[in-house]
């Protein structure tokens, strides 16, 4: 009984330490936005804003899927590829195949969450590093993508599936919609479910977890699971957004997923994140690309600037959490 | 539990508090709109004057969305932009350019790219789309935001309908060019390999295309097989190497989407001893012409990439001095031999 007093105190600690960090967090993206807003008034419009938000729901959706990766020690290369094979057999089921919308995408979802779940019955039932086993399937992914169209772009022409990327509820773009959902729904699984525990116990002390009776394989298979939907929601509003469907898309969008989650405290030894944090990480870094364009940043300074702000402010949230615990 | 729901709840302010934000944010955006639009009719008699002002804000803005700023074929291209706008704000043509905005070689981007140039009130944008159908979303929107597009380079699926002109090259003719090249270079014919740029991407479906449109009809030659590349030299040194040991003599030449491809492949052949084969790409990048004049490449297809967006930039000032202006503009492609190669080697 003390026994669990004390780790319900631990937890506690833990939870305020988090809160500090997306304390901290905020406070830059607060400043980085007076900072933007001063040089460049046309970034504070609300039409500015609305699209920051848009076009940031699909690195956010990638974002949460990879922050759970990142969580249990792991990592999620494939995503960028997801994202493509995603988009490839929309554009075979809906153009080719003349399907309707929303069998199309329930398919092309289903899809990258089986190729999510994969990755995860690999890395733990085999206890292969996760950095291997998805940087391999990404390439088998990345491949089917390309066997899917047959190496060609397809245009999809269906207005309806246009419109999940501009159709607006209000004043709100459904993307947006989207990107509150999963914020919610992310919030509640990773902070209230059993399963958000074991995700962060399995992270925090995996031999721990395994003592306590937390099924590793049931835990990091979900969490894998849950990545691949996510970058499959991601694939079909990018698809929706292009409106075409190929299979070099998503090169490379791992690296903006994983700068968000870093941003937003979450660490690379496992066992720490937060919802929150990790949406103000990836608002960070579309304040970045849209502040350093609109203030009219040269662009070949652009990718300097993108990486020492990331180091910046993480260095700016350690010192910030080191002074307060 | 107390303070679970405590923080739920602060998570869902925060989110209903943004939406809020987003969407009044917005609604006093259009109102300043309304503002300033009311503003400018009233000055509307000063600034009559100043003819091609598109959106009427009494400034002409110019955007760039670049496809990328990492490859060699379009640093040039994107140098000749910056020094030629630069030119156009200090002389007064234009009020305002947005600086080169970096496409990322990605469709997705270049859209992000053009919320931003409408955000900054542009009132011409130069696009160098990254994709042809799926860079057509940033067209179609800068179009319906009233912004005149000139699209450089290649065309987007609805280019013709819906953007200001088009400036660029026959990429069909550049295939042609390549084959057409091998087959005067090689007249017994023999086994050809073709390295590939990024599959799906326009440039090489039609480059692939005219090189298909000579060389089905022609049965000297023997295709043993198109290899995906991605517009990379490494990866064409690789093919050619591959293709010396499986194939021997019988390899006569390899046809490349772009010259740094064809320049590496040719590298690698002179380097096995094997000067003989014919390696042509489209681009004329620095590195490739300098081996044409020192003979290690027989030629290579220039696309003359400053030339288009130059054909773009010249359709602006036109229609700032109220001139009609071309729907198209195509520039053409030049082959580059040692006889010519010193007009375009810098």
């Amino acid at each position: 009984m003390a026994k669990k007093e004390e780790k319900v105190l631990g937890m506690d600690r833990e939870k305020f330490r988090m809160f500090m960090g997306k304390y901290g967090i905020g406070v830059i993206l607060l400043i980085m936005m007076v900072f933007i807003s001063i040089m460049e008034p046309a970034f504070r419009s609300g039409s500015n804003m609305v699209n920051v938000a848009t076009q940031v729901s699909i690195n956010a959706m990638i974002a949460y899927g990879m922050c759970l990766a990142i969580t249990t020690e792991g990592i999620d290369l494939s995503v960028g590829a997801q994202l493509a094979l995603v988009s490839c057999i929309l554009g075979q089921l809906i153009s080719n195949k003349g399907w309707g919308i929303i069998p199309a995408i329930v398919v092309a979802i289903l899809v990258s969450t089986a190729w999510g779940t994969i990755n995860g019955f690999l890395i733990s039932k085999f206890n292969m590093f996760p950095f291997v086993v998805t940087l391999s399937t990404q390439l088998i992914i990345r491949g089917l993508a390309q066997v899917v169209s047959g190496g060609q772009a397809i245009p999809i022409t269906d207005a309806t599936f246009k419109q999940i990327y501009s159709a607006k509820l209000g004043p709100i773009p459904f993307p947006i919609l989207v990107l509150i959902l999963a914020t919610i729904l992310m919030y509640l699984v990773l902070h209230w479910t059993k399963f958000g525990r074991y995700v962060f116990a399995v992270g925090d002390n995996m031999q721990a977890a395994i003592a306590s009776g937390v099924s590793i394989i049931k835990t990091k298979t979900a969490t894998y699971a849950i990545s691949g939907f996510l970058a499959g929601v991601a694939g079909v509003i990018f698809t929706a957004k292009t409106a075409s469907a190929q299979s070099n898309i998503g090169v490379g969008y791992e690296t903006d997923a994983v700068a968000a989650c870093v941003l937003g405290g979450t660490s690379f030894a496992g066992g720490v994140t937060t919802v929150p944090g990790v949406l103000m990480g990836i608002f960070i870094i579309g304040f970045i690309y849209n502040g350093m364009n609109l203030i009219g940043i040269d662009s070949y300074y652009q990718s300097m600037t993108k990486g020492a702000v990331i180091i910046g402010a993480v260095l700016l949230d350690m010192v910030m959490n080191k002074k307060n615990s | 539990m107390k303070r679970k729901i405590l923080s739920v709840l602060l998570c869902a302010v925060m989110v209903v508090s943004m939406a809020v934000g987003c969407s009044s944010g917005n609604d006093g955006g259009s109102e300043e709109k309304q503002e300033d639009t009311a503003s400018d009719e009233g000055e509307s008699s000063d600034d009559s004057a100043k003819g091609g002002d598109v959106n009427g804000d009494g400034k002409i803005v110019v955007g760039y969305i670049s496809k990328n700023i990492v490859d060699p074929f379009h640093a040039p291209i994107n140098d000749y932009a910056k020094e030629t706008l630069d030119g156009l704000v200090s002389d007064g043509t234009i009020d305002d350019w947005t600086g080169i905005l970096d496409g990322e070689t990605d469709a997705n981007k270049q859209s992000d790219r053009a919320d931003e140039c409408i955000a900054k009130n542009c009132d011409y944008v130069i696009i160098l789309p990254a994709e042809a159908t799926a860079s057509d979303a940033a067209v179609t929107k800068m179009a319906d935001a009233g912004i005149q597009v000139i699209v450089v380079n290649s065309a987007t699926d609805s280019t013709a309908d819906v953007a200001m002109a088009y400036c660029g090259p026959n990429d069909v003719e550049a295939g042609e060019m390549l084959a057409q090249w091998v087959i005067d270079s090689v007249p017994d014919g023999g086994k050809y390999a073709h390295c590939q740029g990024v599959i799906g991407n326009s440039a090489q479906i039609q480059r692939g295309e005219g090189i298909e449109n000579l060389m089905k009809d022609n049965d000297k030659f023997e295709s043993v097989g198109d290899y995906p590349c991605e517009w990379q030299a490494d990866k064409a040194a690789n093919v050619a190497t591959d293709m010396m040991n499986k194939y021997g003599d019988e390899l006569v030449a390899i046809i490349c989407d772009n010259d740094d491809m064809s320049s590496a492949a040719q590298k690698a052949c002179n380097d096995a001893g094997r000067k003989d084969i014919v390696c042509v790409g489209v681009d004329g990048n620095q590195n490739p012409l300098q081996m044409v004049k020192d003979g290690d490449l027989g030629a290579t297809v220039l696309q003359d990439g400053p030339g288009q967006v130059g054909a773009a930039i010249d359709l602006i000032k036109k229609a700032l001095n109220g001139e009609s202006t071309d729907k198209e503009v195509m520039v053409p492609f030049v082959l580059v031999t040692k006889d010519n190669v010193d007009e375009y080697l810098k």
